[in-house]
């Protein structure tokens, strides 16, 4: 009978002592669910994505933002393909007005470059500025399709591009948006065969291409005005104009000194809060190589590639003048990502009475772009319409 | 079985029912305390918390791909049961509760009116945020460990003077008023003449961690970086450490699995899910878990997890280092159909926000608005699931405090920014008193609005109309009030009577409620009918218990 009851009490009270864990008042009742919770404490455990956006964020960008040693990603120059380097720099000498920096880099397609620059202000405000630069170079993909507008795209050759310079500017800065100075350089570039086939010697005579082989040695001096209140540096709105005048000097014999001339204007306008972006370039390239003098193939003006021509590959024409017309829609998708709308047209010229709106080569097309106020970080362009066919550029950089 | 033993079998079978019966009573829906006005968040020992910071990259990609967190419509967990939030490791109650003057709404959580930085020295790098800035100690100040305290430094940015420190300056004592935890902060002007580096100073670097030594190169290139003024020095917001060790952010999500006093569902707590309104208003729309602070603070001989806003330099027309953007509030980041609606139609689709004009202003207010300003629609850099969860009575409850800033303590806030130029202070002040009119007329009328009830010994129920209050609409026509005898165990209502339907708010209770039969809980429906506002006709319930002749509002829901 003992038994019985027993069994009864336990079956009954059984459920009813759980229950009777449930708290008399409020505050009781929270406090039953925190030692509840007590007993299952656990820590926590970044998931893979957390970890690895905490690395970019925290260590790999701030290691392409950091003064001192940092890593340099991007390009060396048009065509090269997707660099990836190192360097050292300052940029906080002289109350942030004075600054050096030392990079080097190899690309994927196996260009590489290193180079050291220096700024360092004469006058306080960064008003006068004497800047200098070193660079040495090998480009060993370069494209050769013949000089002048007539070239054909089945003549694509390549040669290997090699050379050192030295560079100083004085740099005056007297108004908020003007910029002036002067600059001599010395450089010696040389052009040889490619290791890629074609080479340049494989389907042009040494004769027609101006400079090959040749090692000439340059000083190039000359000056520059700038006009830029682009709004902000990844314009909106506002223009953007250089001029730059330069006497290239051969030491050597005096047979590939040259003359050139550049006007590049950038203009932008915008509606819609500046989310509506246009955007139009000029640039015209003139050069003038005196009575016999020739122009190093190597150093004329071209056109073709992910910032000019975009319907056309890499250094597609090469001449001694030329010019450039421009003209993009760029239209916001998202924050920091826009797509655009393009039409390239331009032109080389044998001769500075050609350079003229007859003839012209085109392109159009429409591109995406990844940016911040201060740039594009990273852009697709899809190019069309030209007699060469399509075209895609990705590129780690902006346009104009 | 003799009759004895059955006897007893029975009486003890009896009795462990009647046992487990008042047991289960237990799971009452009114406790005897109720309704609570602390939740004592802070009893358990949280000191083994580890420190969890979010990157600004994951929190984006988390919230806008991910969505975390769950989407419910509940009513929030940690109100109490007359739709209140208690006190916490998160919120105290301040000006929604009680009356504060105007001299304390502007003070906040200040402790002195101003600080001067004189003999202060660097005492380190600023390790987060987008503003420039580094740390500073003050030698006249001990912190609870017995060091020099410590602050950040922020400064403006050249473009837009002013407009950062003053955006924290206002956005923190409207937080704090509102009841959140912030820390102090105060706007000074800096010498850089008189700039000295703590011989311990560190900064930050991505290669080598926390290191290296602080250089006089390193502060140039903050002061680089900032606003000056005419006399040479900087107006710089000079943020006072809070006490305790740095747990890293909370999340608007979930709950610390390491903190055992942590047991709501952040997405489900009233006064994150109320932020939104908070966040319309003032144009917050960087309320994100990156932008607040948990800290490890002893009391009682334990630690618990004490939760602060932080970062509000990027509030109103303010974002931080530039202009707020044009898109800020009105859309998230990343919201896809804008976007590709954009994209197929090369631009030609408009999204409403691109024909927002915005007047001209001193570029220290930036670009904020309160014309075209939409509280129902407002929101902030990407999804934040407390704000998705937030329902109507959770608005109402941010909104009602929101009621109680009239023009003056708006103004007076915004005086605390010293802003240079007056007409700064007036854009910005008429600006927040459009909004806060907007943000009313939106939010309290969006469930039914009666607040205040009491029944008195008599039993004449009085309550009011919180959108009358606020003046942003005319009274109710008419109230349908229902009594109701309600069990507390079973949570089951019987009805006293026929409702009945009064022009003014208040009514008389049945005699039934009175006398030796009177229940000890009663219940009450109320319905407005107004013709604007078909969700008043949905009635608030509200719960009293009888003590002695008297009774005390116990309950308060809007369903």
């Amino acid at each position: 009978m003992i038994a019985r009851v027993a069994l009864v009490v336990v079956l009954v009270c059984a459920p009813a002592a759980a229950a009777a864990q449930t708290a008399e008042t409020r505050a009781a009742e929270l406090q039953r669910q925190r030692d509840e919770k007590q007993k299952n404490l656990t820590t926590y455990e970044p998931t893979a994505i957390e970890r690895t956006m905490d690395l970019v964020e925290n260590k790999i960008v701030p290691l392409l933002q950091r003064d001192g040693a940092y890593a340099k990603l991007g390009n060396i120059t048009t065509g090269s393909g997707f660099a990836y380097g190192a360097g050292w720099r300052d940029r906080s000498l002289v109350r942030g007005l004075g600054s050096v920096n030392l990079w080097a880099a190899v690309s994927m397609k196996g260009y590489w470059a290193m180079e050291a620059q220096a700024r360092y202000p004469l006058v306080e405000g960064g008003v006068l500025n004497l800047e200098g630069t070193g660079r040495i170079y090998e480009y060993p993909e370069e494209q050769f399709f013949g000089i002048g507008p007539d070239s054909a795209r089945e003549d694509l050759t390549h040669y290997h591009l090699s050379g050192a310079s030295l560079i100083g500017r004085a740099v005056f800065h007297p108004w908020a948006h003007f910029t002036t100075g002067g600059h001599v350089e010395w450089m010696q570039p040389h052009a040889r065969p490619s290791g890629r086939r074609p080479s340049i010697g494989e389907r042009f005579d040494p004769p027609v291409v101006p400079g090959f082989l040749a090692e000439p040695n340059y000083i190039r001096s000359g000056g520059f005005a700038e006009v830029d209140y682009r709004q902000p540096l990844n314009a909106r709105k506002g223009g953007w104009y250089r001029f730059d005048a330069s006497r290239y000097h051969d030491r050597n014999s005096g047979a590939f000194t040259f003359n050139s001339f550049e006007a590049d204007v950038r203009q932008f306008a915008s509606i819609l809060a500046e989310r509506r972006v246009f955007a139009v370039r000029g640039l015209v390239t003139t050069t003038n190589a005196g009575s016999g003098g020739q122009i190093p193939f190597y150093l004329l003006p071209t056109l073709g590639g992910n910032d000019t021509l975009r319907g056309f590959r890499s250094q597609r024409f090469r001449g001694p003048h030329r010019m450039l017309l421009q003209a993009e829609y760029r239209w916001e998708i998202w924050s920091a990502f826009e797509a655009a709308l393009f039409v390239d047209a331009g032109k080389v010229a044998m001769r500075r009475a050609d350079l003229n709106f007859k003839d012209l080569e085109r392109d159009y097309g429409f591109g995406f772009r990844f940016n911040t106020d201060n740039g594009v970080v990273f852009r697709v362009d899809a190019a069309f319409g030209s007699r060469d066919g399509k075209h895609l550029h990705i590129v780690a950089g902006g346009i104009f | 079985m003799p009759r004895a033993q059955t006897n007893v079998f029975a009486l003890v079978t009896a009795l462990a029912i009647i046992g487990a019966a008042e047991t289960r009573s237990a799971s009452q829906r009114f406790y005897v305390d109720d309704p609570i006005w602390t939740d004592n968040d802070r009893a358990l020992d949280a000191s083994k918390v580890a420190e969890l910071e979010d990157s600004n990259g994951f929190d984006f990609v988390n919230h806008t791909v991910v969505k975390p967190g769950e989407r419910r419509d509940v009513r929030a967990m940690n109100v109490n049961t007359v739709d209140e939030v208690p006190d916490s490791s998160w919120f105290t109650n301040r000006i929604g509760r009680r009356d504060m003057t105007l001299e304390e709404i502007v003070r906040g959580p200040d402790r002195v009116p101003t600080i001067s930085l004189d003999g202060w020295y660097v005492s380190g790098g600023k390790s987060t945020g987008v503003q420039p800035g580094f740390r500073m100690r003050n030698p006249a100040e001990k912190d609870a460990g017995g060091r020099d305290q410590q602050y950040q430094i922020e400064f403006d940015p050249p473009s837009n003077p002013e407009l950062a420190t003053g955006a924290e300056m206002i956005g923190t004592a409207f937080y704090y008023a509102f009841g959140y935890h912030t820390v102090e902060v105060y706007v000074a002007e800096l010498d850089p003449t008189k700039i000295v580096i703590g011989k311990d100073a560190r900064i930050q670097d991505p290669l080598i961690g926390d290191r290296r030594s602080m250089t006089r190169r390193d502060v140039d290139n903050v002061l680089r970086r900032g606003a000056r003024l005419p006399n040479g020095r900087y107006r710089v917001l000079a943020s006072r450490f809070a006490e305790g060790r740095p747990a890293g952010n909370f999340r608007y999500y979930g709950t610390r699995p390491d903190d055992p006093n942590d047991i709501f569902p952040h997405e489900h707590r009233r006064e994150l899910r109320g932020a939104r309104v908070f966040g319309a208003w003032l144009n917050h729309d960087d309320s994100r878990g990156v932008n607040s602070l948990d800290f490890l603070t002893r009391a009682d001989g334990r630690e618990y997890v004490k939760h602060y806003m932080f970062d509000f330099g990027s509030i109103m027309g303010s974002g931080t280092m530039f202009a707020q953007r044009h898109r800020a509030g009105n859309e998230y980041i990343f919201e896809p159909k804008p976007g590709w609606l954009t994209l197929a139609s090369l631009g030609l689709y408009l999204r409403p926000w691109l024909h927002i004009t915005y007047p001209r202003v001193p570029p220290a207010v930036g670009r904020f608005e309160g014309d075209a300003f939409d509280p129902l629609t407002w929101k902030p850099e990407y999804p934040n699931p407390a704000f998705d969860n937030m329902r109507a009575d959770d608005a109402f409850w941010a909104a009602r405090i929101v009621a109680r800033f009239d023009d003056k303590a708006i103004r007076a806030v915004v005086e605390k920014a010293r802003y240079s130029d007056p007409r700064s202070t007036d854009y910005i002040t008429e600006t927040l008193v459009k909004r806060r009119n907007k943000v009313l007329a939106a939010w309290l009328t969006a469930c039914n609005p009666l607040v205040d009830f009491e029944l008195d010994a008599r039993g004449l129920l009085t309550f009011r109309n919180a959108a009358v209050l606020a003046g942003v609409t005319t009274d109710a026509s008419s109230y349908r009030v229902s009594w109701s005898r309600f069990d507390n165990i079973s949570g089951g209502a019987t009805a006293i009577g026929d409702p009945i339907v009064v022009t003014s708010p208040r009514a008389q209770a049945p005699s039934a409620i009175a006398g030796a039969g009177a229940p000890e809980f009663l219940q009450v429906e109320i319905s407005a009918t107004h013709p604007q506002f078909k969700s008043w006709d949905t009635p608030v319930v509200v719960h009293f218990r009888r003590s002695g002749t008297a009774w005390q509002l116990v309950g308060v829901e809007r369903r």
